[in-house]
């Protein structure tokens, strides 16, 4: 046991105790606070100001008129606030207690400055060969607006035409290279003009639609044996992805260190100094135990940054403990599993070049949860969510997001799944002791399918 | 080694091996590359396990539970470039058993003696091959090991170092180490073994103390530098009890047939060939190994820097 310690020892501290560890280690979450503070300001597109000029073919004569009153500012930001107070009711109210101000101001500001857009009204019989030509027509002179939209509105599309009254709409014609905001705000508009004119022609107010249609959404409280608390939307898809990446990263970056060190170790010629040391058992086991000592302090150290942040922002009841709990059973199941397969292809190749390729179907079979996560966390009692959740080595996974979905599993099936780890956990180890204890000493030409099945049937 | 038998595919690389070396023997374990000796030694380090045959080593029946009594410098041998000399060192006497307060002045002391006094603190990818090689003997014995087993421990090693090591092999077999060397590079073995196991194709053909071997191998050859440098040589080589003459140097090599009385031989060539020198080799272990298998097989006496170490094949594994 004290090789075995020793072995896990010089293993942890050669990953620890280097500056690229450290450094790697604040890496995610710095990027991610450099994202959180910079990234407004990098991808911010407040500035952007919609303007131009759009021409209206308009044979109804109910439209263009609106549309004139639509692209008027204090129309825009009428329509502004309302999308504003719309996007607050999806604002947890933690973060609305934190910062009460300053979310609807930054909902403003993303909406940018008020446009700027004229109308030009062209003819009803105008040819819409001359119309699109118009729109390619350059401006008047350098103080007049761009041209950039020429819009069509159909014959039926405020009274409805025949047979049967149904409701017509318009044509977008734009100008080349125009921004999406620009077009987007051109539908917006035109969208704006025709529900007004609808509305006008049959007798209707549409303020009182308007007003029939306004329903503040509230947030839901969620209802458990302790305190009342608010229903945090987007949960149910944000926990079972952290909890996932959390797994996933502890499970690849153990991993990758384990494989990367034992084929330093053989490359260097130092396997068999070891093995006169220590048998090859006592060395993969020391292996093991030092990447999962490596494993578990990256995942201390962003399962204690979360926490943190999430006290911060009073969230901290949405994390149940004893997910943690299961978060660290089922880490060292997935770890001794995926690891060991890991170690024992890294002892097989004589560098990581080759190990690229013994490693591919691993990788393959680790992204299988990473791809059903989405629709396993969904609709975590549907058959695929059974199936990953039971069948190895990806169990550990996909366990792991039915338990932090909102429809979490009965316990039996939770440690089923766990005796079918630790399960794996027996055949994988069996099986990479085998080819870690042959490939050590073996140098030359990579094994194929066919030698590691071989090693392994050795004794 | 009782009947020890490994095979890596269809090739034997050990055959039947019995070796038995008694508590505070130095032996020489040699033959030529691919022999088997390093197959061997693996698996009475527990590296390797036995198709067939028993192996007992300091009355265990397996090296692992006897490791911490065992020094072993491998044929394959390697530090971790990053690491420092010390912390290795420090690193390998903990996995060999060894800790507290002794270890310290004792990895120092280990150092001072091959040499390398100060150079604790270099990285290990700082150390030239010399270096690293006394280094890692220096891991092999830090311990004080009851048996060492070293295989070719001279391979890269310059004149000076050859000599310190081996010098440092004899004060560790004086404190009580037995000692198991492997090489095959023969000189090497007849230097400072007291007793030789020779193998060839896996298989034992020799096993035997150095004096007795000697004794037992008859000199044969006699080295002649003629007087005169134009005598004539055909009167020797029609001689009956010889079997060849041949040019060696400035002198002729006159091999004798076997039983020949060399003094009787020797006399009737002077006769026949007055001499400016005439002198009788004693039996090289190379010329024993020729004289029981027939021929000399490749890597064979080599010079030691030429010796490098063998890669193990992927389909015949290690040798």
């Amino acid at each position: 046991m004290t090789r075995i310690l020793q072995v896990a020892l010089r293993d942890f501290l050669a990953v620890v105790a280097t500056k690229g560890f450290l450094f790697g280690l604040v890496t995610m979450p710095a990027v991610a606070g450099i994202m959180v503070v910079v990234g407004p300001r990098l991808f911010d597109d407040g500035d952007y100001r919609i303007v131009g000029e759009y021409a209206v073919v308009d044979p109804t004569g109910d439209v263009a008129a609106r549309m004139r009153a639509a692209v008027e500012p204090e129309a825009v930001a009428r329509r502004r606030l309302a999308g504003v107070r719309r996007a607050m009711g999806q604002v947890p109210e933690a973060v609305r207690r934190v910062a009460p101000d300053a979310v609807p101001q930054s909902l403003a500001a993303a909406a940018g400055p008020v446009p700027e857009v004229s109308l030009t009204l062209l003819p009803a019989d105008t040819d819409l060969d001359a119309a699109r030509e118009w729109l390619q027509g350059n401006a008047d002179g350098p103080d007049e607006p761009r041209r950039v939209a020429l819009i069509v509105i159909h014959d039926d599309a405020v009274r409805g035409g025949e047979p049967d009254g149904a409701l017509g709409t318009y044509d977008l014609y734009v100008h080349p290279g125009l921004d999406d905001r620009d077009i987007d705000f051109c539908h917006e508009v035109v969208r704006e003009a025709i529900v007004d004119a609808r509305a006008a022609a049959h007798g209707i107010d549409r303020s009182a639609i308007d007003r029939l249609l306004d329903v503040p959404r509230q947030s839901s409280v969620t209802v458990g044996a302790g305190a009342d608390g608010e229903t945090v939307g987007g949960l149910n898809r944000f926990l079972p992805m952290a909890y996932m990446m959390l797994l996933f990263i502890g499970i690849m970056v153990g991993g990758q260190n384990m494989l990367a060190s034992t084929v330093e170790e053989k490359s260097n010629r130092v396997v068999e100094v070891l093995l006169s040391a220590v048998s090859p058992m006592e060395l993969m086991a020391g292996k093991l135990l030092g990447a999962v000592a490596v494993s578990l302090v990256m995942m201390a150290f962003y399962v204690g940054i979360g926490l943190a942040l999430l006290a911060s922002f009073s969230l901290l009841g949405l994390i149940d403990p004893w997910l943690i709990l299961y978060l660290v059973i089922f880490f060292l199941l997935g770890f001794l599993v995926i690891g060991s397969l890991m170690l024992a292809a890294g002892a097989a190749v004589n560098d990581m070049n080759e190990a690229a390729s013994l490693q591919a179907p691993l990788m393959v079979v680790i992204m299988v949860p990473w791809l059903v996560s989405p629709a396993v966390a969904r609709s975590p009692e549907s058959t695929l969510a059974y199936v990953v959740s039971f069948a190895p080595p990806i169990n550990t996974f996909g366990m792991l997001i039915r338990m932090a979905s909102t429809q979490p599993p009965p316990w039996w099936q939770v440690w089923l799944s766990i005796a079918v780890g630790a399960a794996s956990v027996v055949g994988a180890v069996w099986i990479a002791a085998k080819v870690f204890r042959i490939g050590l000493l073996m140098y030359g030409k990579p094994p194929d399918l066919r030698t590691l099945m071989r090693w392994v049937r050795a004794a | 080694m009782r009947g020890v038998t490994k095979t890596f595919g269809r090739l034997t690389a050990v055959g039947g091996l019995d070796l038995e070396v008694p508590r505070g023997g130095l032996y020489g374990f040699i033959g030529p590359n691919g022999a088997g000796k390093t197959t061997a030694i693996r698996m009475l380090m527990s590296i390797l396990f036995p198709d067939e045959g028993t192996i007992s080593i300091l009355d265990h029946a397996s090296a692992l539970e006897a490791k911490d009594r065992i020094g072993y410098l491998p044929e394959e041998r390697g530090l971790y470039r990053k690491m420092r000399v010390r912390p290795f060192l420090r690193y390998m006497g903990r996995l060999k058993g060894l800790a507290g307060a002794d270890l310290e002045p004792r990895i120092s002391a280990a150092l001072e003696r091959v040499g390398l006094a100060g150079v604790d603190r270099k990285r290990c990818d700082e150390l030239s091959k010399g270096m690293s090689q006394k280094v890692q003997f220096v891991a092999a014995t830090l311990h004080e090991p009851d048996l060492l087993i070293l295989d070719e421990p001279f391979s890269g090693l310059d004149p000076v170092s050859m000599r310190t090591l081996r010098g440092i092999i004899l004060e560790e077999h004086d404190r009580g180490a037995t000692v198991l060397l492997s090489t095959h590079v023969m000189p090497q073995a007849e230097e400072i073994c007291e007793h030789i196991v020779m193998v060839h194709e896996g298989r034992k053909v020799l096993d035997d103390d150095l004096a007795a071997i000697r004794r037992a191998y008859d000199p044969r050859t006699v080295e002649l530098e003629p007087l005169n440098a134009d005598a004539d040589l055909s009167r020797l080589a029609a001689m009956p009890e010889v079997e060849h003459v041949r040019p060696a140097d400035r002198a002729q090599e006159v091999r004798l047939r076997r039983g020949t009385d060399p003094a009787e031989a020797m006399r009737r060539i002077l006769d026949a060939v007055p001499a400016a020198r005439i002198e009788i080799f004693r039996p090289r272990l190379e010329d024993v190994f020729v004289d029981l298998v027939g021929a000399a097989p490749t890597g064979l006496d080599e010079e030691p820097d030429a010796g490098a170490p063998p890669e193990p094949g992927r389909t015949g594994g290690t040798t």
